[in-house]
């Protein structure tokens, strides 16, 4: 036990001495200078010693805490599990990995727990904070939640999504956020990079609630997201899925699920002291919803469930290395009336195996919310004889709805053809007792705030003078609800629209629609993806509710628990709308040889014709005709006379004299020798093509 | 005016002052030019046209020197670079004052062992020889060239040397050589003392320094002439000019240095089961004292950056066997192969790196409890002292088991490597990379007339091994360019639809500056100078080559080019050709025909 003390008390003399030392040598100059105060004041010297005493007191103190501090300064990993059964039968799983690394110069190079390609990323693109996201179904905010940290954190839209906040001057943000996504895109097997052309991000000012202007966002909506991507993701545990809570993620059930959202969230914390970098901190989460395998019979019971039955595996151990692993339970809406009033010293199994429901292991703790029950497990005494194996069984039905969020937001398409469109976004007032927490008194009216962020794909033509709000489904102008719009405009083949605005919506509000109108671009022909015809995706809109904060307030002292502090953190209550699929018009991929075929040889008919004209001599030829017009017939057109009389059934009329007849003969023999020419030019010009074409 | 005067043909035949006039064969008035000249226009116009079309859709390509390559290629080919080393030896104690004799057969003895061959990288070398007899008197045979560098007489006694330890004779020996100047090429001594001992000992010793000098101290080394004339042209051949390698061991080829000249060292330290224990290391204070020290000396060689990870649960792929006489864990040399579990560790780095470093991996394996203490067993039925092994072009991988191999029943232990293993661990690595190098990691170098001791340097590579090195890597890094940039020219000259940018060009031309740059520092001798030009025109080379924008176009084809523009100038050209053919054979016609009807007319 004494090693990794000698490790810690090592680490320490290596960072602090310099600092220590400075602080040692501020405290002393500090003191003479009090001293020579209360000289100057002439107070008692007994006074005065006491007063100095107090100060080096205080400053040794502070060098202690300091110290303490210090001690903080290893890498440091934990892992935690949330399992929440949701109202509609089904489990929601959410796993949590937190590896901080601390202030040092050699991030990047020398790594102990913390990944060292993340760090290395870190330090090449002068990243401030990134989150990326890899997410596969839609959240469903009336069942899973719309108002709880857990939901406005991890209710991801579909496909990729990628924002990141960077530390260098203006000018360079856009060269940082590709290198950036190329080298996510390597990292992750995603396609990530596809967010490096200038008409696929944007930069938006406030609507997505981190006010910066460094900070760059961009959506796959496409991206299919699959093991290759979580595979990487865990490469960058230290334990990996091999040993502590990430063994459970067995790659069918996790991606059978009906939600499945894996999150990478990194920010870098400042130490603030000279010539020593900033530290770290990696959050990675992974979030499903699963379906259990109902085995009772009853329709009304909520589905039992374990975590082998819902995993097909088991917790055998924590991972070693992590600092902290445990397991939470939330059960939210319990008939807390009853257990309100359970002393939770005295009565403890009542919580946790009562009438209506029965866990398979005691909990650690149990925690109070307003309105739910969150029991911890610690995972530590399990092991390959006994693994940890947390199952609920229900025994009476059971119902309760989630917190919803003020608003519930939908966004569809409008309009036909292929030429013109709109896009309105739909929010309904939802049944939400936490509706009041959040709104805004000023005016002496009630108000609910909600920001729209929204990136137009420069093809999708938006028009913003078209915007119309209904609120109510009555139409209102701008500047009653409006409360501020940003917009700018994408630039063709160049940029990306964005659109930002507040809405400002009474508290009594039934619904509210915005629509906008667009026209539909035509691409260049090699701008089309392979599966044109499927149409393009329009990335979801973000709806955010400024003054509408969602957190858990436990009442109980919390532990050091890296997942229950950020849901005690207040969180921005967002949500994500649908994507959209807009159907453009796709050319016929081989028009453009046809067309130019087309032109050509209409150019070159006329041409052609317009040669001819030019070097013809009338006179010339006529005299020709009439001198061969007392010769003999051409064979084809006593054959071909021969034909047209039986055809009309009368006797062959020999040798017609009229100069016309002869005329044409004339020229059909002619045209005749033409034909053969042209034939053999054709002939020539293919044997030469071929020649050529196989000679290389 | 044609059809008009063939109409009035007729008229002047039966008018006619010719009765003889045919209007078959004859005409009477001069054929007309105005047809023949519009298609003529038309028919220049239009080939005009083509050209300014070929103009318009002709790429941008920017002139390579494409000669300057072949000739680079072509020198480097026909006359492998040599660099310039002088030797000096110096017999102290000798009665001989024909110091001629000596060089002459160091000089046949040098020749003998390097067979002539003119490898590249190789010495050009400058032979002189000083002759101090036990009187402390000096007779010299200078090389023709005589270098700036001279033996001061009589600063070495022939009873001092190699009487105290070798670092300190070594650091002695430094100061012999007045007026030497880095530029001129290296100079290279062996010095041999011919000590007159009363003890008698019939021993020899032979140490090559860390710097540019070796000695050979022994009693009664005049009798044994031949053998010592000998040897020091093998310390000169072998050591000296080769680095004591093997005659092509490692290859060029095998140079472990990125295309851009940087070598990126990931170490690795592997928990293959932490459950068992767990360890750490303070990896910082190493790359601080031991590795600090070697990435500087290797500057010029190659940019070298340093990176450390501990990985968890890393098991190895290959199996160990329980031996009961050694009381261990087995694995052979035949398991290597199978060793490194590319599944399981994932020792990919980096994205600090850029695509062409050349990344080693050092990995330190920390066995399980299933399987320690773990030991690589040789094939001659010994334990292997390093308990290491390196795989070329990769990097090493060295087992390290914990002093205590009972793991207690409770919680995995977490510890650290102890500074003193850790400088074991780290001396282990720096032999895997002098091997990766092609240098022997033994400090003793045998060879058929004896064995010479190498005094081991604080920085992993003693000076001449330096100098080989940087001869052996400008060598190969000039090579690489010039077949880099000769395929680049012939890929260029043979895909003429490929768009080639002046950024390209620009780099050929100063990868090829470079080149020059460093053939003539190599000619001067300046050692590091050639090898970081020759680094910089090989990565030069190598950023021409692959290019981004070379790959991106080389689909605009001819076909393309052909199926885009035929169906429009097909058909026209035809037309055009056919017409102005037309009218050139019907002007000929008419103009034979007015042709015999002036000699007729001049006949009649």
């Amino acid at each position: 036990m004494c090693k990794p003390d000698q490790y810690h008390s090592l680490y320490k003399h290596h960072f602090l001495s310099p600092e220590l030392r400075d602080l040692l040598r501020n405290a002393r100059s500090a003191v003479i200078q009090v001293s020579d105060r209360l000289r100057r004041f002439s107070l008692d010297p007994i006074m005065a010693r006491l007063v100095l005493s107090l100060i080096t007191l205080l400053i040794l103190q502070s060098v202690w805490v300091t110290i303490a501090f210090e001690s903080k300064h290893v890498e440091e990993f934990s892992e935690e599990l949330l399992l929440k059964p949701l109202p509609d039968r089904k489990v929601l799983a959410h796993f949590h990995f937190e590896n901080r690394a601390p202030p040092s110069n050699s991030h990047g190079r020398h790594h102990h727990l913390f990944p060292k390609a993340i760090s290395q990323l870190v330090q090449k693109f002068r990243v401030k904070e990134m989150e990326l996201s890899f997410t596969q179904g839609r959240w469903n905010h009336e069942h899973w939640g719309g108002f709880d940290p857990l939901s406005s954190m991890n209710a991801k839209p579909v496909g990729v999504e990628l924002w990141a906040e960077f530390d260098v001057p203006q000018s360079q943000v856009d060269t940082s956020w590709k290198n950036l996504t190329h080298a996510l895109s390597g990292l992750f097997c995603a396609s990530i990079n596809f967010l490096e052309s200038s008409t696929s991000y944007a930069a938006p000012t406030w609507g997505f609630g981190v006010n910066s202007d460094k900070l760059r966002y961009g959506s796959l909506p496409r991206e299919a997201v699959c093991t290759e991507n979580l595979t990487p993701w865990l490469k960058l545990l230290p334990c990996r899925d091999r040993d502590g809570i990430s063994a459970l993620m067995n790659r069918p059930s996790v991606y059978r699920g009906f939600y499945h959202s894996q999150r990478l969230h990194l920010s870098t914390v400042e130490s603030g002291e000279e010539g020593l970098g900033s530290g770290i901190m990696l959050e990675q989460t992974l979030t499903v919803v699963l379906q259990p395998d109902s085995i009772s019979g009853e329709a009304n019971i909520q589905p039992s469930w374990s975590l082998s039955s819902l995993f097909g595996r088991n917790i055998v151990g924590r991972c070693v290395l992590a600092k902290s692993s445990n397991v939470y339970l939330q059960l939210e809406g319990l008939p807390s009336h009853e257990l309100k009033n359970v002393d939770p010293e005295t009565e403890a199994d009542k919580f946790w195996k009562n009438a209506e429901f029965e866990l398979s292991l005691k909990p650690d703790r149990i925690l109070r919310e307003i309105n739910s029950f969150l029991y911890m497990f610690d995972i530590d005494k399990s092991s390959d004889r006994e693994p940890f194996d947390l199952g609920l069984t229900w025994k009476l039905p059971s119902k309760w709805s989630c917190q919803q969020a003020p608003l519930h937001s939908t966004r569809f398409l409008m309009g036909s053809g292929n030429e013109r469109g709109a896009i309105a976004i739909l929010l309904k007032a939802t049944e939400s007792q936490e509706k009041l927490s959040g709104e805004d008194l000023t005016n002496g009216r009630c108000t609910i705030k909600a920001n729209i962020f929204q990136i137009f794909p420069w093809y999708v033509k938006v028009y913003y003078h078209t915007l119309q709000i209904f609120v109510d489904q009555q139409q209102k102008p701008g500047s009653e609800v409006l409360k501020k719009i940003n917009v700018s405009p994408s630039t063709d083949k160049v940029s990306s629209g964005m659109m930002e605005m507040m809405l400002e919506l009474p508290c009594e509000v039934k619904s509210a629609a915005i629509s906008i109108e667009y026209d539909k671009g035509f691409l260049h022909i090699d701008e089309y993806p392979p599966d044109a015809n499927q149409g393009f995706d329009i990335p979801s809109a973000l709806i955010s509710f400024p003054n509408h904060h969602a957190s858990l307030d436990f009442k109980e002292e919390l532990s050091k628990s890296p997942l229950l502090s950020k849901f005690k953190e207040k969180s921005l209550v967002r949500s994500y709308t649908e994507v959209l699929l807009v159907p453009l018009t796709t050319p016929d991929f081989s028009m453009p040889y046809n067309v130019i075929t087309i032109t050509c040889t209409v150019f070159a008919l006329y041409f052609g014709s317009l040669l001819n004209v030019l070097r013809r001599r009338i006179g010339e030829e006529e005299r020709y005709l009439k001198s061969q017009a007392g010769k003999r017939t051409g064979k084809l057109k006593q054959l071909l006379s021969r034909l047209k009389a039986k055809i009309r059934g009368r006797p062959i009329e020999e040798a017609p004299s009229s100069s016309t007849e002869s005329q044409t003969e004339v020229q059909s023999s002619v045209f005749s020798s033409k034909l053969l020419f042209k034939i053999i030019l054709v002939a020539g010009a293919a044997a030469a093509w071929q020649y050529f074409s196989t000679d290389k | 005016m044609e059809e008009t005067s063939d109409r009035l043909n007729p008229t002047t035949d039966t008018s006619g002052l010719m009765p003889e006039f045919d209007p078959k064969t004859m005409r009477s008035s001069k054929p007309g030019l105005k047809r023949l000249f519009i298609t003529a226009i038309v028919l220049s116009s239009f080939l005009l046209g083509l050209l300014f079309l070929w103009k318009s859709v002709e790429i941008y390509r920017s002139p390579l020197p494409f000669n300057d390559i072949d000739s680079l290629s072509d020198q480097i080919e026909s006359t492998p670079l040599r660099f310039p080393c002088s030797f000096h030896a110096v017999f102290v104690g000798f009665r001989s004052t024909d110091p001629d004799k000596f060089r002459s057969e160091i000089q046949d003895g040098i020749n003998q062992l390097t067979h002539q061959s003119s490898q590249c990288g190789s010495c050009n070398f400058s032979l002189s020889v000083t002759v101090q007899n036990p009187d402390d008197h000096c007779s010299k045979a200078l090389a023709s060239d005589p270098s700036t560098c001279s033996y001061r007489c009589g600063v070495i006694k022939r009873n001092v040397l190699g009487v105290g330890l070798e670092d300190s004779v070594d650091e002695s020996l430094n100061d012999v050589f007045s007026g030497c100047s880095g530029d001129s090429g290296k100079l290279y001594s062996v010095f041999v003392v011919n000590r007159e001992n009363a003890d008698g000992k019939d021993e020899v010793k032979a140490v090559v320094g860390k710097r540019r000098h070796a000695w050979i101290v022994g009693n009664g080394l005049e009798e044994r002439y031949g053998d010592v004339v000998a040897r020091v042209s093998e310390i000169f051949v072998k050591v000296f000019m080769n680095g004591g390698r093997e005659e092509d061991s490692i290859h060029g080829e095998f140079m472990p240095v990125g295309s851009d000249g940087r070598i990126v060292l990931s170490f690795s330290l592997l928990n293959s089961n932490p459950r068992d224990w767990v360890y750490d290391w303070d990896f910082q204070r190493i790359d601080e004292s031991f590795l600090a020290p070697v990435t500087k000396a290797l500057a010029p060689i190659a940019n070298i950056s340093v990176e450390s990870q501990v990985l968890y649960h890393t098991p190895k792929s290959s199996f160990s066997s329980w031996d009961e006489k050694l009381q261990s864990y087995i694995f052979r040399t035949s398991d290597l192969p199978f060793f490194v579990n590319s599944n399981e560790w994932h020792l990919d780095t980096s994205a600090g790196a850029s695509g062409r470093s050349k990344i080693l991996q050092f990995v330190v394996y920390i066995p399980s409890g299933k399987e320690c203490p773990l030991h690589l067993q040789l094939p001659n039925g010994e334990i292997s002292k390093t308990n290491g092994f390196i795989s070329p072009m990769w990097g090493g991988v060295i087992v390290w088991n914990p002093r205590n191999c009972d793991k207690d029943s409770g919680s995995p232990s977490r510890n650290t490597i102890s500074p003193q293993d850790l400088e074991q661990i780290v001396e282990v690595f720096l032999g895997q990379f002098r091997q990766l190098f092609g240098f022997k990691s033994e400090a003793i170098y045998t060879s058929g007339l004896g064995a010479y001791q190498i005094l081991p340097s604080k920085k992993g590579f003693t000076e001449w091994e330096l100098d080989v090195l940087s001869r052996k890597h400008t060598c190969f890094n000039l090579h690489s360019c010039s077949t880099t940039l000769g395929s680049l020219s012939r890929l260029v000259q043979s895909l003429p639809r490929m768009i080639i940018k002046d950024e390209i060009g620009e780099q050929v031309k100063y990868s090829l500056k470079a080149a020059k740059l460093a053939q003539s520092n190599a000619s001067l001798g300046g050692y590091s100078y050639s090898a970081s030009s020759s680094r910089k025109a090989r990565s030069l080379a190598e950023d021409a080559f692959f290019h981004p924008s070379i790959m991106s176009v080389s689909y605009f084809s001819y076909e393309h080019c052909f199926a885009v523009y035929s169906p429009f100038f097909l058909p026209v050209l035809g037309h055009v050709f056919l017409a102005a053919w037309r009218e050139w054979r019907r002007y000929k016609q008419e103009k034979a025909k007015y042709l015999t009807w002036l000699t007729r007319k001049k006949t009649a």
